[in-house]
């Protein structure tokens, strides 16, 4: 390859090492050579400018004994051969340094030595040693998965220290895809993968927020909650109707992404085009996401350890008014303006309380709820990682302890994992490995739910009292309509049990023989299997009154048993895989490369669940399902599914120039009737690397250039298990006098013709990398057509009010752009990495067989993004009796300053006939990013994630005010209307009770965009230097400090916009800032 | 083997169901269930809130929007009567169309066929008595035949209900033996309902003689304790015709919660001063009435119905605390006495069973029929008389020789009184045509001061609105008068 950085130089008489370290100072060139070779070699005065490096080499070595030789950007120099240097006949050991762009130690590069089968691979130090013979020269190839190969011819030298330069566009790499690897060179369909250096040591807590920073992968990710923090995935928008999730394969294995340990993993790619993912036909319309867990590599045992420490908190809390006096007068405020009678508070009770605060704070609290519910919950994570083996057995053992205890009171989680991986060559022919992956998770949740407990501290207000002085619960004396039930929240956060034990096991097995004629046979096994035990006790727990000492019972809302009492709950999964593939691999005539794939795959899944529930308990402490003694209860069930596969690829290229695949895969699944269980799924893809045309191939900046394309058909079975048929439900129980009687009934409308959705995916790519590969672009574009959509329609009340049947009922285009861009730069000791990329995607419904489909405040209607939103349009504050008078009508209580609505039917009434499409939840534009530096052994590195326009809806607390009694955003004080502030963006300040039919009713008003930029990922790093670091008998010591979500920059300020887009409550766990440090230790 | 089909292992499937007379008394069951969704619960706690008899405080379903004039299309109330109907009758369709090919004693079918025929009489007098005419579907459910199916009129709708109950009434038996049996449609139930609808429909004769069959059936009588009637001690009393079965701790309801701890509903002023005084005499007249204490010498089903501020209830003195809403709290359907003290009952944690149709509406729909079909005969008399001189009331009887007219305003005020917060009275003064009159202005708490202010419009409020979705879904649905 040849280089056209050009090298200036000027400079008096000066040694020769000072000048090559000019050139390293301005150049990606380095120089390898014997200090003392060089030393007292002075170059003669110089003056170059714009020059080659080779033509600098040869004024620079003109005057002095030394010869050079340039490999890429390494530069050999050594002296010219001197006659008493002998050439020794033996081997010798040659020890080298393996270094990155950045000058950082690469571990695990591979030197190979040429012509032989001698290879070692560098240490966590980069260092390596090898044994090469003594004839001069030996060459090495040092290659390592993300940078440049390079060949290094190796002279007398005993020590070498080579620099790989990363290979941006990554066009070596190997990645993992279905059924087998393939070098990214030769990919033509649209493949991603997760960066994962760029995640290393974040306190990434699960799995799925690793797929942040994905091109085409929108991950949102609302709440924080240890145990409950699985981030939603969407691959390239969303193309159904049912589930979105994309398909995930752990080692080939359907298994569920937040099982895995983090640190376990090894690689993730993200199948996004009907060419990549067409292998796995009916499940991969939503993409596929295929994790590889790490695996032992040959060399000297290790052993790595890792730590975080930190704490998280609650990203965002809405701004409520807290003040106890001014909320009761807000409060009788709205009352009064919505045309009430009476007020809650009277003049007498404010009055009393104003005094109280100041004498009898335990009677009059001022309490801050979120200041007693959300805190600061502390993280901890270990890991230790134990690897190593030999050419013929590989091991490595990791084993992960996290602990998180929650940024909201009551919520906490205990996670180990532990993964086993080992393989072994038996004979030249068979290999056998096996993985073992385990997952145990402990997290506490409040008893009667986070969503409650939330609901419950947005609801409580500062007149709510926490204890009396002898330490038990309290309650206010003070009535609130709509908040008269006291729900204290320290009791629901703290009182009784609601833990979960997740126990996740994926054992996998495998076996490779090579048959003869180039076929590899494989075949695996695998068993999947999820437990989960929920341990529920509700106690009895009473608040008391501050001034009376009358007793309540706390309720626990929302769950079974509602009385004091335990349910436990058992949830089993058993998934079984076994798959059989035959692969033919080939070249011809060194020009034809042919590889061919055919597999049979079989996969069982069944699910079963029971519970026991147990009332009449003796007091809060005691609660074994024995230890009860009325009321129990039982119930449980279970669930199959199958299905049954057959897959292939066939694979061609052409001196690596021309690319062509194809692929098909054909599944039967149980989730529909006979007759409509079997579909067929075939792609097709081709590229061109232009790069490698004899026209393009001496143009130095450019380094590569491939066009591809692609076209298939991918299925989505996910719904509801047997939803062709119609069902007869058991459980409509009724009590006939004190006997229960068994109840059956239909609850649903199913249709016996439904079948899967078939995806239709074209795409076409160019990926290309320029000047030296220090930038590289992707862009590629994708017309997404889901046909046949499963759709859940809603049926009209009057048929029985039964659920409406799944059908095939239309068409959805997910169209769209993906733009990818890296760059990278080096200006003297600091190197600077940018990479980000950009989706666009637009959602829109083609054919619905001309109906529409309601259903809520949303709407699926041709030309328009699927569930748009479907709501009136508030056009503006009423501002006189006049204007009600003359607008059309909305009710008999509108007043000036309500929301005026606008009569789109023109019928002279508002009704829910005026509705309008008013956006969409699909978020039309994602984009990510990171900016990353390095200065020495110091790194710094960011990660930002954004979200063009989207919107959610906004209701109940902390968005409409005194949501039955409770809170008020503090923007209603300065931002509602009154007669004198005419201007304002809220209408006048009502109770929501108040104007329910009014201001509060279903409009775009309380529609928001939660469009934002965020900073996710923050890490600074420092590695000490490696002699400091032997000196300690390690061989890598890193040290690093980690913020999450530490800014956000959004025009949504009720509430984090990384929210769930579906729900319209704001009393979901919050997102948190996490600030962790920790360190990385190899010995 | 490559065999994909997988049984669902914890569903019957249309195919494999209807088989055993179990399975049908099981889908039975399915029918009555609903009941506990609306008609035991809110179409039965929360209707008087529209009434002049009740408020409603700070509730989600919207009934106060509705008692205020300012509801729509989507008030919870009025979206989740016209859901629930549906679904009781959807499922009595069902049943009714495949019950005839299940193998099974022909007598309990028979009765069985009787029993779904009784529901949905049941289900869609819910409907007709709110919406007017509404598609009438007496077939299993069928999305392709009905889902575009138009509003047919009240008529047509009445007259099946008329006939569903008729032959209810043929094939019901009076009383059941078993146990496991009681809170079944019975005859009286069926014929009962039948009278209702045809006085609602004020077709009087034949509702008077509806009533009569019922009152000769020999089968009801009233309980002799007013307050008593409606404990958990005494359900399935002899004055019960047709109950919804509550049962802890799987089928709960709300009542004491929603009652005692949020005073909702909570009894009016306007209520409260329509009870007579001892002497038979409404305060206005009587001289027994003393406003310092004007809850002393009145009806006895005053203090049995009303919890007053300064009398016991729950071992306790009410205080103005304890009903802030209007200064009254309603007694009915909790489970607190009024001299003994019993632990608060926590939300979903009471069991007694709504009384749907008991005698006393028999006797008062006899009594209203027959003194609008023929006059203020000696049977109207007796009707109303045996409801004065229930042991627990002991009020006098009815003056002798009141006009048609007169009789008229006392069964009105005897029915408002006797089934207060008994779901009746909106259907009352829908049917009246009186709610433009009584529940058009002020409301008052117990010392006169204005706590809301209610509207209605007579054009537009005697019907609610179809559902907006439902317009939507099947826009065939003729929207009612000056709804959009």
């Amino acid at each position: 390859k040849s280089y056209s950085q050009l090298i200036s130089l000027k400079a008096a008489k000066s040694s020769l090492t000072t000048l090559l370290r000019q050139v390293e100072s301005q150049s990606a060139y380095r120089f390898v050579y014997d200090r003392s070779e060089l030393e007292g070699m002075d170059v003669s005065s110089i003056s170059l400018k714009n020059i080659p490096i080779a033509k600098v080499m040869d004024r620079l070595t003109q005057d002095v004994p030394i010869d050079y030789e340039i490999f890429g950007t390494t530069v050999v120099l050594r002296a010219k051969a001197k006659p008493h240097t002998v050439i020794q006949q033996e081997d010798r050991d040659l020890r080298g340094l393996v270094l990155d762009e950045a000058g950082l130690p690469l571990a695990g590069a591979s030197v190979v030595l040429q012509g032989s089968k001698r290879s070692a691979s560098t240490d966590t130090d980069g260092k390596f040693l090898i044994r090469i013979p003594s004839e001069i020269p030996a060459v090495l190839t040092i290659s390592y998965i993300g940078y440049m190969s390079k060949d290094v011819s190796v002279g007398q030298l005993n020590d070498l220290r080579i620099a790989l330069s990363p290979d941006l566009a990554q066009l070596d790499q190997v990645v993992v895809i279905g059924y087998g690897t393939a070098k990214k060179t030769n990919l033509t369909g649209a493949v991603s993968t997760v960066d994962l250096k760029r995640n290393e040591n974040a306190p990434v807590t699960n799995a799925s927020q690793l797929l942040q920073g994905v091109e085409g992968v929108y991950v949102n990710q609302p709440g924080g909650q240890p145990g409950r923090d699985v981030a939603t995935v969407r691959v390239r928008g969303q193309g159904t109707l049912n589930n979105n999730n994309p398909l995930v394969l752990v080692n080939g294995v359907e298994f569920p992404m937040d099982n895995v340990n983090p640190a376990d993993i090894a690689s993730v790619t993200v199948l996004k085009d009907a060419a990549s993912a067409a292998i796995y036909g009916s499940r991969a319309a939503n993409g596929v996401i295929l994790i590889t867990t790490k695996s032992g590599a040959a060399g000297a045992f290790q052993i790595n350890y890792a730590n975080y420490f930190g704490f998280q908190e609650a990203n965002y809390l809405p701004d409520f008014v807290k003040d106890p006096i001014q909320f009761m007068r807000l409060r009788n405020q709205a009352q009064i303006n919505e045309g009430r009678a009476v007020v809650d508070y009277s003049d007498e009770l404010i009055e009393e309380y104003q005094a109280g605060m100041k004498s009898d704070p335990l009677t009059y609290p001022n309490n801050d709820w979120f200041k007693i519910i959300f805190g600061k919950g502390a993280v901890q994570n270990h890991g230790f990682q134990f690897s190593g083996g030999t050419d013929k057995l590989t091991h490595l053992l990791s084993l992960n302890y996290l602990s998180q205890k929650g940024a909201v009171m009551g919520t906490d989680a205990k996670r180990y994992s532990l993964n086993y991986s080992t393989q072994a060559q038996l004979t030249n022919r068979i290999k056998v490995g096996g993985v073992v992956n385990i997952n145990y998770k402990d997290f506490n949740e409040p008893t009667a739910g986070v969503g409650n407990l939330m609901e419950m501290t947005f609801k409580a207000q500062a007149f709510h009292p926490t204890y009396l002085a002898d330490g038990r619960y309290a309650n206010t004396f003070i009535r609130t309509p709509g908040h008269n039930i006291y729900r204290h929240p320290l009791v629901l956060a703290n009182e009784g049990e609601n833990n979960t034990v997740q126990q996740r096991g994926l054992v996998n097995i495998f076996a490779e023989v090579q048959l003869p004629f180039d076929i590899t046979y494989k075949i695996n096994g695998a068993i999947n299997k999820a437990d989960d035990e929920v341990t529920k006790f509700v106690p009895d727990a009473f608040v008391y009154q501050v001034k009376t000492g009358e007793a309540q019972r706390v309720p626990y809302d929302g769950g079974n048993p509602s009385n004091r009492g335990l349910r436990k709950t058992s949830l089993g999964t058993l998934n079984t895989t076994l798959f059989q593939t035959l692969n033919w691999s080939r070249s011809f005539a060194e020009k034809h490369q042919v590889n061919a794939l055919l597999g049979y795959s079989r996969e069982h899944f069944s699910d079963g669940n029971f519970f026991a529930q147990n009332e009449g308990y003796l007091g809060n402490d005691l609660y074994e399902l024995n230890a009860g003694s009325s009321n129990p209860l039982v119930g449980g069930t279970s669930t199959e599914a199958k299905m049954i596969s057959y897959f292939g690829r066939f694979n061609y290229n052409y001196k690596e120039k021309y690319l062509l695949e194809a692929n098909f895969r054909y599944d039967g699944s149980s989730r529909f009737a006979k007759g409509n269980q079997w579909g067929f799924f075939p792609s097709f893809s081709a590229g061109w690397r232009l790069n490698t045309e004899p026209f393009l191939k001496d143009t130095d900046w450019l380094n590569e250039l491939k066009l591809r394309a692609s076209y298939g058909q991918l299925g989505n079975e996910r719904i509801e298990l047997f939803r062709y048929v119609n069902l007869i439900a058991l459980g409509a129980d009724y009590p006939f006098g004190s006997t229960v009687s068994s109840g059956a009934a239909v609850l649903n409308y199913n249709d016996p013709n439904i079948t899967w959705e078939t995806t239709t995916m074209a795409n076409i790519g160019v990926d290309a990398a320029l000047f030296d590969n220090k930038l590289s672009v992707t862009v590629e574009a994708f017309r997404k057509r889901t046909s046949d959509i499963l759709q859940t329609v809603i049926l009209p009340q009057q048929v029985g009010s039964l659920g409406g049947p799944i059908q095939n009922i239309g068409t959805v285009d997910n169209n769209g752009v993906e733009l990818v861009l890296g760059y990278q730069h080096k200006l003297g000791d600091v190197g600077m990495q940018l990479n980000g990329s950009v989706t666009y995607v637009k959602n829109k419904v083609v054919d619905l067989g001309g109906q529409v489909i309601y259903s809520g405040r949303r709407i699926i209607r041709e030309g328009s993004p699927i569930n748009s939103y479907y709501l009136i349009h508030a056009n503006g504050i009423f501002q006189t009796e006049e204007e009600i008078a003359n607008s059309p009508f909305q009710t008999n209580n509108t007043k000036p300053g309500y929301l005026k609505y606008e009569d789109a039917n023109g019928d002279g009434f508002i009704s829910e006939s005026d509705r309008k499409i008013s956006g969409s939840n699909i978020p039309k534009l994602t984009y990510q990013f990171n900016l990353n530096f390095n200065y020495r052994n110091f790194s710094l590195n960011s990660f930002f994630q954004g979200v063009g326009s989207v919107y959610t809806y906004a209701e109940n607390i902390g968005a409409m005010p005194f949501w039955f009694g409770t809170s008020v955003p503090r923007k209603w004080v300065t931002d509602a209307w009154t007669p004198e502030n005419r201007d304002a963006s809220l209408p006048i300040l009502t109770t929501f009770e108040g104007s329910q039919t009014e201001n509060f009713r279903s409009s775009d008003f309380w529609l928001r965009n939660v469009a934002y930029l965020r900073l996710k990922n923050l890490q600074f790093a420092y590695d000490f230097p490696t002699e400091w670091v032997n000196k300690l008998g390690l061989s890598k010591f890193r040290i690093f400090v980690n913020a999450q979500n530490l800014f956000t920059f959004s025009g949504m300020k009720d509430f984090d916009p990384e929210k769930n887009l579906d729900g319209s409550t704001f009393y979901e766990y919050p997102t948190v800032k996490t600030y962790t440090a920790g360190l990385n230790l190899t010995f | 083997s490559n065999d994909l089909t997988i049984n669902p292992s914890d569903q019957y499937s249309e195919n494999t169901f209807w088989k055993s007379s179990e399975e049908a008394m099981a889908a039975l069951t399915g029918c009555y269930r609903v009941l506990q969704d609306g008609a035991g619960s809110t179409w039965f706690l929360e209707t008087d809130m529209i009434t002049p008899n009740g408020l409603a405080y700070n509730e989600s379903n919207g009934t106060d929007a509705i008692a205020r004039g300012v509801h729509n299309s989507l008030t919870g109330l009025i979206v989740s009567r016209w859901e629930v109907a549906y679904r009781g009758i959807g499922r009595t369709n069902t049943f009714l169309s495949k019950i005839s090919d299940v193998a099974m004693d022909e007598q309990l079918k028979s009765r069985t066929l009787g029993e779904a025929k009784f529901l949905r009489g049941l289900y869609y007098f819910y409907l007709v008595d709110c919406f007017g005419g509404v598609p009438l579907i007496v077939s299993a459910p069928d999305p392709e035949t009905q889902s575009q199916q138009p509003r047919n009129t009240k008529e047509e709708v009445v007259a099946q209900m008329l006939q569903d109950l008729a032959e209810a009434a043929e094939v019901l038996p009076a009383t059941y033996t078993a146990a496991a049996d009681q809170g079944r449609a019975t005859r009286g139930a069926a014929l009962a309902l039948r009278a209702r609808i045809l006085l609602y429909n004020e077709r009087w004769r034949e509702a008077a003689e509806e009533a009569k069959k019922v009152m000769d059936l020999g089968v009801y009588s009233l309980f002799d304790n007013y307050r008593a009637l409606f404990m958990l001690e005494n359900e399935e009393n002899q004055e019960v015709i047709f109950n919804v079965s509550y049962q802890l701790p799987r089928f709960p309801n709300n009542f004491d919660h929603d009652i005692f701890m949020l005073n909702r509903p909570a009894p009016t002023k306007d209520l409260v001063d329509a009870y007579l005084m001892k002497d038979g005499e409404p305060i206005t007249t009587s001289t027994q009435f003393n406003p310092a204490r004007p809850y002393e010498n009145r009806d006895p089903r005053l203090l049995q119905t009303v919890n007053c501020i300064g009398y016991p209830y729950n071992g306790q003195i009410t205080t103005p605390g304890r009903v802030v809403t209007t200064g009254f709290g309603l007694k009915k359907y909790t489970s607190y006495p009024d001299n003994e003290t019993i632990a608060i009952v926590s939300p979903n944690s009471s069991q007694i069973n709504p009384i749907l149709i008991r005698y006393a509406e028999v006797l008062l729909t006899y009594a209203e029929a027959q003194n609008e079909a023929s006059g203020p005969d000696a049977s109207v008399y007796t009707a109303l008389n045996s409801l004065r001189q229930r042991p627990s009331v002991a009020m006098p009887t009815v003056e002798a020789g009141l006009d048609q007219e007169g009789m008229r305003e006392v069964i009105r005020r005897e029915r408002r009184v006797e089934l207060a917060f008994e779901g009746i009275y909106y259907s009352d003064i829908k049917r009246w045509r009186i709610a433009e009159k009584v529940n058009n202005g002020p409301v008052y708490n117990h010392e006169g001061a204005v706590v809301s202010q209610r509207t209605f419009d007579a054009g537009r409020d005697y019907l609610w609105p179809i559902p907006a979705d439902q317009v939507q879904l099947n826009p065939t649905l003729e929207q009612n008068p000056n709804w959009y």
